[in-house]
C-alpha cells in the first residue's frame, strides 16, 4: 500500500509539469483533492468514533467566510488567514462538540445538519458581516493566467497530505484506539478510564481544522462566496459517500473514495444529464452503498485477497512466568472501608430497583452481593462505576464521595468492573483490548503511542496470568464467553484498580475456567486489592467470600459472615419464595 | 395585549401540525432505534403530490389528506419491507445514512420530474381569516390544525385503545419481551415505520396548503422536525409534542417581536441551551443498556 501510494503521490506531483495546458484536467483533480481532504477529515469523528457527521461541509463555509471576510477586511492575501480559518473552524467544532456530545446517540447528527442550516442563515441574515445573500468578492489571484489553477492544485494536494498524515498520526496513538474503543462500545470504554465526552469533542475539532483550512484556499480559488454555495448540503453528501465508498474508519478508504466519487459525479454530469441529475444519482449510490456494500471498496477488496486466516499463537513458548499484579494499594492494613454505600435510591419509572440501600465494603475484603434475579445488584454496580445516571443517596469511595463523577473519573481512582455479559472491543485483537483502559488521564495520554512496548508487556504478562499469553493477537470475538471473561479481568487489571466490581463472574463459563477466576481472585486479594462480587453461585460465594450482603426487592435484607448468611430465614425466603418473617 | 394573544394562538396552531410531523419521526425512532431523515423528503413528496391532484381535480387540498395518508401508510410499509429490513441489524448511523440516501433520491426525482420552483396550494379560503374579537386567524391555519389534531387524536386512540398499539408499545420498551408473548416484531416495525410515514401523508397535505415549497424544502423540514424530538427527548411522543409547541411559538414570537429571519436560529439555540441543561432533552430517558439475563 504504501510504495504504491508513494507512485501515484509522485505521478500527481508531476501531472501538472506534464501536461502544463490542461486546466479542465486540473480543476477536476484539485476538486477530487478538496473532496479526499474532507473525507479524510470527517473520518476522524465518524470513521474511528463512529459518530456520523452529515453537514461536515459547514466547516468549510466557516474557513471560507473566515478568509474572505477577514482578507477583505485587513486587506491580505486570503491564504494567510488559511491557519486561522482551521483554528475558528476548531473552535465551532469544540463549543458545539462539548455540548451536543456529552449524550450518546443520533442527537450529534441531527446537530449536524441544523448546524449547516444555521450557518447558512446566519450567513444571510448578517448582511453587516458577510454581506448577504448578495455575497463577497475577494481579490482575484496574484499569480498570471498562464499557470492556471496549477497553484492551487498544489496546495489542495499538500493539503491532503497533511490531512491523511494529521489522520494516520491519530490513529496511531492512544486518543486514536480510545476513539476507536467509543465506537465499538462506548459505555465500556467510559468504564475503563477513556473520558469518553472529552475524546469525542477532540475528535470533532481535529475532524474540523484541516477542512476549515481548506476552505480558505477555497474561497481564493472561487473568488466569490455566497451563502448557499458556502454552506452547501450536497457537498456534505460528497463527503460521506466518499468515505462510505472507500471505506470508513480506514486510513485510505476516504482518499481512495473521494477521487471514485468526484470523478463518477463529474462524468455523470458530463455524460449523464447535467448536474440535475447528480443528486438522484448520489442517493440512489447512498442507498446501494449502505445496503450491499456497507464497509466499502478497500474492506472488501482486502478480504478478497486475504488468505485463509491461519491462527498465530504468540508467545506460545513463553514459559508461565511468575507474575505480579501492581496495585495502589496502600502498604498498610487499613480498618476504614474502602467503598461506602448510604441510602442509595435509584428508580425506573415506577420500578425502584434499588431501594434505600447502605452498605460498606471493608479494605481488603472480598465482599459479596447476592439476591435473587431483579433485585438491584447490577443497578448497584451501575451506581458505584456511574454508569446509571441521577440517583438519591451518597457513594464514597476511600472517604472521598464520587457519586457525582463521571465512570472515567472513578475509573481513574481506582474502581474497575466487570460485566454480566461481557463487553470487549469485538473488533480489536485480544491484546489491544487489555492495553485500552487508561489508569489515570493527562493531555500527553492523548498523543503517546497507541502500544508502547512496557505496556505491552505487561499486558502479555496479565495474559499470561489468565493463562491466555497465546491468544494476544486473536480478535477478542473469537474467544470463548469464559475466556472473553478473563479477558475483561486482565482489562480490569490494567487498571491497577484497588476496587474491582465483579458481576457473575462464574456465570456461564466452564468450571475449570471459574477455578482459574476465583485463583485470580484470591491472588488478588492477597495483594491487597478489594473485590466486591455479584454472583449466583452460592457455594463458589459462600467459600470465596466475606463479608455477604444480601439485596432483595432494592433492599438489604441481611449481611454478616457467610456462615451467618446460610442459616438466615429471611435469606432462605427470598430465594425459595417462602414467606420470610 | 391584542397582538400577545394573537402571537400565542397562532404559535399553537403553526405547533400543532409540527406535532403531527415530528409524531411519525419519534415513533419510529423509539420502537426501531432508526432516525427516518427521509420523513422531511416524505412531506414535500406529499406536497407535491397534493397539489398535482388539486390542479386537476380542485379538490381541496387538506381533504386530499384522505387519500395521501393511507397512500404514505402502503409507500412505508412497503419500503420498510425492501429496503430498511436489511439495515435493522447495522448499526443507527447506517440506516440514518440509508433514509438520507432515500431522502436525496426523492428530491433528485423531484427535481427531475417536477422542475425546481416554488410551488403552494392556494383552495378558496387561503386569504381568508376568522375573526374572533380582535385576533385574526387565518382559515387555512385553523383547519390545518384541525387536521392534524384529528389524525394525533387518532394515532392515541390507536396506540391506546387497541391491541396493535398495545404490541407497538410493548416492542418499543421490551422487544425480546414482546417476542416471548407472540408478537411479530418484524410486523410491529413494519407498521410503525408505515404510520411514521402516514403523518407525513397528512402532514404534507396540509404542507401543500400552509407553506411554498420546492424539492430542497425537505433540508429545512428534517431540520425542523429532528430539532423538535432532539429538544423532547428522543422516542418520546411527549416530548414530541411539547417540543413542537416549543418551536411554533419561538417561530410566532420571534416573527412578532423581532424579525421571521431569525426564527430558526432562536429554535436552535432553545435547543442548545436545553441541551446544556439537559444533555438527553425534555423527556429523553437514558436506559440501561446492559443487558438482563
Amino acid at each position: 500500500m504504501r510504495w504504491g501510494a508513494a507512485v501515484v503521490l509522485a505521478a500527481l506531483v508531476a501531472f501538472p509539469f506534464v501536461v502544463p495546458d490542461a486546466t479542465y484536467e486540473h480543476t477536476v483533480m484539485l476538486l477530487a483533492f478538496l473532496v479526499a481532504i474532507q473525507a479524510i477529515s470527517w473520518n476522524i469523528i465518524s470513521g474511528f468514533a463512529g459518530y456520523i457527521s452529515l453537514g461536515h461541509s459547514v466547516f468549510l463555509g466557516i474557513g471560507a467566510y473566515t478568509a474572505g471576510i477577514l482578507s477583505v477586511e485587513w486587506d491580505v492575501n486570503p491564504l494567510v488567514l488559511a491557519p486561522l480559518s482551521g483554528v475558528v473552524a476548531v473552535v465551532v467544532a469544540l463549543f458545539v462538540g462539548s455540548v451536543v456530545l456529552r449524550a450518546k446517540g443520533p442527537a450529534f447528527v441531527i446537530i449536524t445538519i441544523a448546524m449547516l442550516l444555521s450557518f447558512q442563515v446566519l450567513a444571510v441574515n448578517l448582511p453587516a458581516v458577510t454581506n448577504g445573500s448578495d455575497g463577497i468578492t475577494l481579490e482575484l489571484p496574484t499569480w498570471g493566467r498562464d499557470v492556471g489553477n496549477i497553484p492551487f492544485y498544489f496546495m489542495f494536494l499538500g493539503l491532503m497530505v497533511l490531512a491523511f498524515g494529521f489522520s494516520a498520526w491519530i490513529r496511531r496513538t492512544k486518543f486514536g484506539t480510545g476513539l476507536v474503543a467509543i465506537r465499538e462500545d462506548e459505555g465500556k470504554a467510559a468504564a475503563i478510564g477513556i473520558p469518553t465526552t472529552l475524546y469525542k469533542s477532540l475528535a470533532y475539532a481535529a475532524s474540523a481544522f484541516f477542512v476549515g483550512v481548506a476552505g480558505a484556499v477555497y474561497a481564493y480559488f472561487l473568488t466569490f462566496l455566497n451563502p448557499l454555495g458556502a454552506f452547501n448540503i450536497l457537498s456534505s453528501v460528497t463527503i460521506v459517500l466518499a468515505a462510505l465508498v472507500g471505506g470508513k474508519g480506514t486510513l485510505w478508504g476516504p482518499v481512495v473514495g473521494a477521487f471514485v466519487v468526484s470523478f463518477a459525479g463529474e462524468a455523470a454530469t458530463v455524460y449523464g444529464g447535467g448536474s440535475q441529475s447528480r443528486l438522484l444519482v448520489f442517493g440512489l449510490a447512498l442507498v446501494v452503498i449502505v445496503l450491499f456494500l456497507p464497509d466499502g471498496l478497500l474492506p472488501a477488496v482486502r478480504r478478497l485477497f486475504a488468505k485463509r486466516h491461519e491462527v498465530e499463537h504468540t508467545d506460545h513458548t513463553a514459559a508461565r512466568r511468575p507474575v505480579t499484579i501492581v496495585t495502589r494499594a496502600p502498604a498498610e492494613p487499613r480498618t476504614d472501608p474502602l467503598l461506602e454505600v448510604r441510602n442509595a435510591r435509584k428508580a425506573f419509572g415506577g420500578l425502584t430497583a434499588v431501594d434505600g440501600v447502605s452498605l460498606t465494603v471493608p479494605t481488603g475484603s472480598v465482599t459479596a452481593l447476592i439476591g435473587p434475579n431483579g433485585s438491584g445488584k447490577t443497578t448497584l454496580f451501575n451506581l458505584v462505576t456511574g454508569t446509571g445516571g441521577a440517583h438519591t443517596g451518597e457513594i464514597r469511595f476511600d472517604g472521598e464521595r464520587i457519586d457525582g463523577l463521571a465512570p472515567w473519573a472513578r475509573a481513574h481512582r481506582g474502581i474497575g468492573r466487570t460485566f454480566q455479559l461481557t463487553r470487549l472491543f469485538k473488533g480489536m485483537t485480544v491484546l489491544e483490548n487489555v492495553v485500552a483502559p487508561l489508569a489515570a488521564f493527562s493531555p500527553a495520554v492523548l498523543a503517546s503511542g497507541a502500544v508502547t512496548g512496557h505496556e505491552a508487556d505487561r499486558a502479555r504478562e496479565l495474559l499470561d496470568l489468565v493463562g491466555l499469553g497465546r491468544f494476544g493477537a486473536e480478535p477478542a470475538g473469537s474467544l470463548s464467553y469464559g475466556q472473553q471473561k478473563l479477558v475483561e479481568l486482565a482489562q480490569v487489571m490494567v487498571l491497577q484498580p484497588r476496587l474491582v466490581l465483579l458481576d457473575e463472574p462464574a456465570g456461564g463459563v466452564h468450571p475449570d475456567l471459574v477455578d482459574r477466576i476465583t485463583g485470580i481472585v484470591r491472588a488478588g486479594a492477597e495483594q491487597g486489592i478489594t473485590f466486591l462480587v455479584v454472583e449466583h453461585d452460592i457455594p463458589l460465594v459462600l467459600d470465596l467470600c466475606d463479608p455477604v450482603f444480601v439485596l432483595d426487592r432494592g433492599k438489604v435484607i441481611a449481611s454478616g459472615p457467610p456462615g451467618a448468611i446460610r442459616e438466615d430465614p429471611a435469606v432462605l425466603g427470598a430465594y425459595l419464595g417462602e414467606v420470610s418473617g | 395585549m391584542t397582538q400577545a394573544v394573537q402571537t400565542v394562538a397562532l404559535g399553537v396552531l403553526i405547533g400543532g401540525v409540527y406535532a403531527l410531523m415530528a409524531a411519525g419521526l419519534t415513533l419510529v425512532f423509539g420502537i426501531m432505534g432508526i432516525v427516518n431523515v427521509a420523513q422531511g423528503a416524505f412531506l414535500v413528496l406529499v406536497a407535491m403530490l397534493t397539489w398535482k391532484a388539486w390542479q386537476v381535480t380542485g379538490i381541496d387540498p387538506i381533504l386530499l389528506a384522505l387519500a395521501t395518508t393511507p397512500l404514505m401508510f402502503g409507500v412505508g410499509w412497503v419500503l420498510y419491507r425492501l429496503v430498511v429490513v436489511r439495515v435493522r441489524a447495522s448499526s443507527p448511523a447506517m440506516s440514518m445514512l440509508l433514509t438520507f440516501g432515500i431522502a436525496l433520491t426523492i428530491e433528485g426525482l423531484l427535481n427531475v420530474t417536477a422542475g425546481n420552483y416554488f410551488r403552494s396550494a392556494t383552495p378558496p379560503y387561503f386569504a381568508q381569516s376568522f375573526t374572533i374579537g380582535s385576533v385574526v386567524l387565518p382559515k387555512a391555519q385553523v383547519y390545518g390544525f384541525l387536521a392534524a389534531l384529528l389524525v394525533l387524536g387518532l394515532l392515541y386512540l390507536v396506540l391506546n385503545r387497541t391491541w396493535t398499539g398495545r404490541a407497538i408499545r410493548a416492542t418499543a420498551q421490551n422487544p425480546s419481551g414482546a417476542a416471548l408473548v407472540g408478537i411479530s416484531a418484524s410486523t410491529v416495525a413494519a407498521l410503525s415505520f408505515a404510520i411514521g410515514a402516514a403523518t407525513a401523508g397528512t402532514g404534507g397535505s396540509i404542507l401543500a396548503v400552509l407553506y411554498p415549497f420546492f424539492p430542497a424544502s425537505h433540508y429545512d423540514w428534517i431540520a425542523k422536525l429532528l430539532g423538535i424530538i432532539v429538544l423532547g427527548g428522543m422516542g418520546s411522543l411527549r416530548g414530541a409534542w411539547v417540543g413542537a409547541l416549543i418551536l411554533g411559538l419561538a417561530e410566532t414570537i420571534t416573527a412578532t417581536y423581532g424579525s421571521p429571519r431569525w426564527s430558526t436560529v432562536v429554535f436552535y439555540a432553545v435547543i442548545l441551551l436545553v441541551l446544556i441543561v439537559r444533555p438527553h432533552g425534555l423527556f429523553g430517558t437514558r436506559l440501561r443498556e446492559d443487558a438482563v439475563a
